[in-house]
Parts: C-alpha cells; sequence; structure tokens
C-alpha cells in the first residue's frame, strides 16, 4: 500500500480534521487495493445469495419433506422421494408435461418467425421504419396482466371485436368462447403468448444482424445469388449464436413463468391449458402443498437444464 | 442485370413496408381497442352491433376506478416498491457491474456466468422459500419485501445489461484522470459513471418496467390492501364484480401509460443497452 502513488501523494499535503474523518478517504485508499474489485461485487453477491441461491436451495430441501401450510398437524418431516413417487401416478402432472412442450415448441416456433420476418423488415432501414419499430417492440413492455385482459376482452365470447370481424369476414358462423373450449384454449392462448414476446426476437436478431458484415452480401450479389439463398446461406449462419442464445432464454421464460396462463385460463377449461410452471404455482398458492410444488418446480429445473444442455450442444455439433 | 437487380430490390422494399405496417397494427390495435373501450359508455360495450368509434364519449370508468376501487393505494404501492427495487439495483449493481467491466480477476468469466445462470432457476422454486423466510422475518406483505424479492431476478439482469454500457465507454478519459491522481473510487465516480448515464437510466428504466408489470411473486407475497400492487388488484377485479369491462380497460390504460412514456423516451438506448448485452452474453 505505501508503495502506492496515490498514498504518497496523499500522505504528503497536511491533513486537515476532516481529511482524517473523511470516509470518501478511506474508501479512496481501499480502492487503491488488491481486493477492490471483489468489494465493488460484495453487496450484490450477498444479495444474490440470500434472494436466489438460498431460496432455491431451500426449494430442492423442501421437495424431500413434507410441508402443508393449511396442515400443520403432518409436521415437517422428511418423506425422501415420496413426491417425487406421486408425481409418477399424478395424471395432471403428466398432462401438464404435455401441455408445457406443446406451449413452449408453438410459442417459440411463432415467435422466432415473426421476430426474425420483423428484423429482416426493420435492418433494411428504410424510411420511416424507425417509428414502426418502436410499435412494434411496445408489446414485450407491457404488463402480463394487461397483454392478457386486452386479449381476453377482444377474443371475449359476447362482446369480442375479433369475433365479430372473422363473423363479418365470413370465416366464422357465430360468436366464439375462444378460451372456454377445450379444443381452442390453448392455441388462443398462444397467440396471445406470440404477440406479447416475439418483439424479444426481432430485439435480439436486429442485433445479431447489425453485426453481419456487409462485404458477404455484395460478394453474395456478384456471385449472383438470390436473396433467399443470401438468407440462407450468410444470414442464418452468422447469426447461429444470437439464435442459440434467444431461443435458450425464451425457452426458459416460457418454462418458468405461468403468469399469462394464469391470467387467461388458471390451466382450464378442464386441464387443457395446465403448464408445470402453472400447476406447481398453483399447488403452492391454492392448496399450500408447499412439498409438492417444490418437487414440481425440481423437475421443471432439471428438465430446463437439460434442454439447455443438449440444445447448445447440438448447436456446437452443427458449428463444426 | 442491374434493372432486374433495382426491381428486385424494389418488390422487397415494398414488401418490407407491407410486413412491418402490418405488424405494427397488430402490436397496437390491442392498446388502442383497450383505450376506445375505457371511454365507451356501459351500453356501448356491452352491444349487439359492435360499435367500433365511439360516438359519445365517457370518462366514468376512469372516475369509478380511482374513486371506487382503491386503485390510488395500488398504484402508490406499485410505485414504492418499484422505487425501492430500482434503488438497490441501482446501488449494489452499478459497482458490480463496473468492476465486471472494469477489471479482469481471478473467476470473473465463473462470476459472470453464475450471474446469468441464476436466471434460470424457476420463479416458483423460489416464490415458496422466499415466502416462507419474509414471514419469518417480517417482510411478508410488505413492499420492501416485495422489492428485495424482486431483486433475484432483475439484479443479474441489470448487471449485465448496464456492463455493457460500461464496455462502450471511452477508457482514455479514466486512465488519464488516473494519471492525475485520482483513485479508483474517483475515477469510478467522477469519470466513468457520469460517462455511461444515459446507459444507467435507460437500465433502471427497464428494471423498473420490469417491476412495475410484475404479477406472479407479488400474488404470492402480497396479502392485503397494505402492499398489494396493481397487477394483483387489477387481475382481483375480475372476480369482484361481472366483468367490468370499462373499468378492466380504463385501469389498463392508466397502468400502462408510464411504461409507454418511459419506453419511448429511453427506447433507442435501452434497445442498444439489452443487445449489447445479450450478443455478447
Amino acid at each position: 500500500m505505501t508503495s502506492n502513488p496515490q498514498s504518497i501523494m496523499a500522505s504528503s499535503r497536511p491533513l486537515s480534521t476532516w481529511d482524517r474523518i473523511n470516509p470518501a478517504r478511506y474508501i479512496g485508499e481501499l480502492s487503491e487495493t488488491r481486493f477492490w474489485m471483489y468489494l465493488l461485487l460484495l453487496p450484490s453477491a450477498l444479495l444474490i445469495m440470500g434472494v436466489v441461491i438460498y431460496p432455491t436451495l431451500y426449494g430442492f430441501q423442501l421437495s424431500f419433506r413434507e410441508m402443508r401450510l393449511n396442515r400443520p398437524d403432518l409436521g415437517t418431516d422428511w418423506v425422501l422421494l415420496k413426491h417425487y413417487q406421486r408425481m409418477l401416478s399424478d395424471q395432471i402432472f403428466w398432462i401438464s408435461l404435455r401441455n408445457t412442450a406443446v406451449w413452449v415448441t408453438a410459442a417459440v416456433i411463432i415467435e422466432f418467425s415473426v421476430g426474425l420476418i420483423a428484423a429482416l423488415a426493420l435492418n433494411r432501414n428504410l424510411p420511416g421504419t424507425k417509428v414502426l419499430a418502436v410499435f412494434i417492440l411496445l408489446p414485450f413492455f407491457l404488463p402480463n396482466v394487461v397483454a392478457g385482459h386486452m386479449w381476453a376482452l377482444m377474443l371475449d365470447p359476447r362482446l369480442g371485436v375479433i369475433n365479430d370481424l372473422l363473423v363479418k369476414v365470413g370465416l366464422l358462423g357465430g360468436y366464439k368462447a375462444w378460451f372456454a373450449d377445450p379444443s381452442t384454449a390453448m392455441a388462443a392462448a398462444i397467440i396471445v403468448e406470440a404477440w406479447h414476446s416475439f418483439p424479444f426476437f426481432t430485439l435480439l436478431l436486429l442485433a445479431g444482424l447489425k453485426g453481419v458484415p456487409s462485404d458477404l452480401y455484395k460478394a453474395a450479389d456478384i456471385d449472383g445469388a438470390g436473396s433467399i439463398s443470401q438468407l440462407r446461406l450468410i444470414t442464418l449462419p452468422m447469426l447461429k449464436t444470437v439464435i442459440a442464445a434467444a431461443v435458450i432464454l425464451r425457452v426458459i421464460g416460457l418454462v418458468n413463468s405461468p403468469d399469462l396462463l394464469l391470467i387467461l385460463t388458471s390451466g382450464g377449461p378442464g386441464r387443457s391449458t395446465q403448464v408445470l410452471s402453472l400447476y406447481a404455482f398453483q399447488t403452492a398458492y391454492k392448496d399450500f402443498n408447499f412439498g409438492y410444488a417444490g418437487a414440481l418446480s425440481v423437475i421443471m429445473f432439471i428438465f430446463l437444464m437439460m434442454f439447455a444442455w443438449v440444445y447448445v450442444r447440438l448447436s456446437k455439433v452443427n458449428q463444426d | 442485370m442491374a434493372f432486374a437487380r433495382s426491381r428486385s430490390k424494389l418488390v422487397w422494399d415494398i414488401g418490407s413496408y407491407v410486413v412491418l405496417i402490418l405488424l405494427a397494427f397488430i402490436c397496437i390495435a390491442p392498446i388502442i381497442w383497450t383505450f376506445l373501450t375505457s371511454i365507451k359508455l356501459e351500453e356501448d360495450i356491452v352491444t349487439r352491433n359492435m360499435i367500433y368509434i365511439p360516438t359519445r364519449i365517457t370518462f366514468e370508468h376512469y372516475v369509478n376506478l380511482w374513486n371506487q376501487s382503491g386503485y390510488p393505494v395500488l398504484v402508490i404501492n406499485s410505485m414504492i416498491t418499484t422505487s425501492v427495487t430500482v434503488l438497490i439495483c441501482m446501488l449494489t449493481g452499478t459497482i458490480a457491474a463496473y468492476s465486471f467491466s472494469r477489471f479482469h480477476f481471478r473467476g470473473r468469466t465463473q462470476l459472470m456466468l453464475a450471474y446469468l445462470i441464476v436466471r434460470m432457476f424457476p420463479a416458483v422454486l423460489m416464490i415458496v422459500p422466499l415466502f416462507i423466510v419474509m414471514r419469518q422475518v417480517g417482510l411478508l406483505d410488505s413492499s420492501v419485501g416485495l422489492a428485495v424479492a424482486y431483486t433475484s431476478f432483475l439484479l443479474p439482469l441489470f448487471v449485465w445489461m448496464l456492463k455493457g454500457f460500461f464496455d462502450a465507454a471511452p477508457k482514455e478519459l479514466e486512465s488519464a484522470a488516473r494519471i492525475d491522481g485520482t483513485t479508483r473510487l474517483g475515477a469510478m465516480f467522477r469519470i466513468v459513471i457520469p460517462i455511461a448515464r444515459n446507459g444507467l437510466l435507460a437500465t433502471a428504466v427497464f428494471v423498473g418496467i420490469a417491476a412495475w408489470n410484475e404479477y406472479l411473486f407479488a400474488l404470492m407475497l402480497t396479502t392485503s390492501q397494505g402492499s398489494r400492487t396493481w397487477p394483483v388488484g387489477l387481475q382481483l377485479m375480475v372476480g369482484e364484480f361481472q366483468l367490468p369491462w370499462g373499468m378492466l380497460a380504463a385501469g389498463g390504460i392508466i397502468s400502462i401509460l408510464p411504461v409507454i412514456v418511459l419506453f419511448a423516451l429511453v427506447q433507442r438506448a435501452m434497445v442498444a443497452g439489452i443487445t449489447a448485452g445479450a450478443v455478447k452474453g
């Protein structure tokens, strides 16, 4: 410390009383030590330990214990794999698992396709499209609750404007209760989800497109490659990393957050829109069965990790 | 040949405009329809013949919402929770982002990865333990407790996004100040943070919007009017009354108004930050 130029300079001039007690001076000196970068990370790291790591470990532990808030008589004993065994014979779990697969796959495919088209069109930097970009990105920043209500209003069986339009165009014989019919509830919810989150792909893909060197396209032009083959041979391969990152982040979001389905359908009608995250949340929030909810989320987490691992490996294999 | 190319370019240009205008319309049509519903008379909302452009305008839904449903309290609660969340993120996250951006030290890559991976943890897995812990320490059903819970997914996001902005800030001024004898602390607060202030603002707004919008944690961790946020309150109205569409629409419009205004103001910097973080991550 004493060999530090700053410390020498600081000590070479007379210290006033304020200088001696000024905390900024001590922190300033501290900032010259080897530990400074770790000290800067300490507050956020402690907070993340407290609100993420500790609760997650606690949650893992809960999944091996009995814990029902509304049944204190059962105690909080260890039950080992009881919750996991129950899952195997739990019909709702298997339905939720299947629905989660449908929900995530369909939503990601639609969101990626629309997001890519919007990003490609915006990347042409045509005059006037900056304003359109603001409109196109806006849904992603809107709250789930309001997005859900807006679409529930438009798809309402009695006063929904979409029903009215479809009837007027002749595509529909009469008003339809989209969210009350098991055969259309999931599709309707996926449309709402796609509307809400496709801008996420637009955002990331647009950033990726900015990083593709324009020389590549010029060379392809000279070679006479058409727009479609340029997209297939230059754009998509160059975007591989961004696409992989965006898909993984979106799948995590879709698997983990039941918000939109909770607002639109609560898993109904029947179990037609019941997904794993929603089932886990309702098990905790409605039944207060914290142990089983924990086990369901642990399984969800394991599936997610497996997906991320396989997906990253596959996109690496393709690169080689 | 050249003619064919320019004609093909024209076709793609027109196609782009058509796609973008169509998408922009799909994106804002629900918002416009909700706004139109919020200013319609009740009998014009529930009607046999759909009324597209209201001929009679009323603000009674807004007045009712404000006076009868306790909405002002919900909005104030949300404001407190959002402010505390942003404050915690700025106090602890800014210095962390600076550390990641400016120093190379042992364990840096692993730590940065850890800040990214914690976002993979299922919210439901954390909500139950947070509920138990918050109840034990008396933070259940409090704005501060909810804000602390929000940092679980917003603080890592804040650090990653802000790091991108710090990376983009030029290092020369900082080096010059260091040569002049400024401490690292002084360089951080007087040089780097002021340079990256637009990025800091955009990051804070992004985290603020996310906290303002959040529903799931709020549903589980707030139980009374004392700390309940507006998304939970708005959702509860669905059960309380017979689908009061006018009031729901009015509540939705009021609640997304600050989001739209803030997004429009800082969207350019915010978009740059999200994409910078994402591309590097």
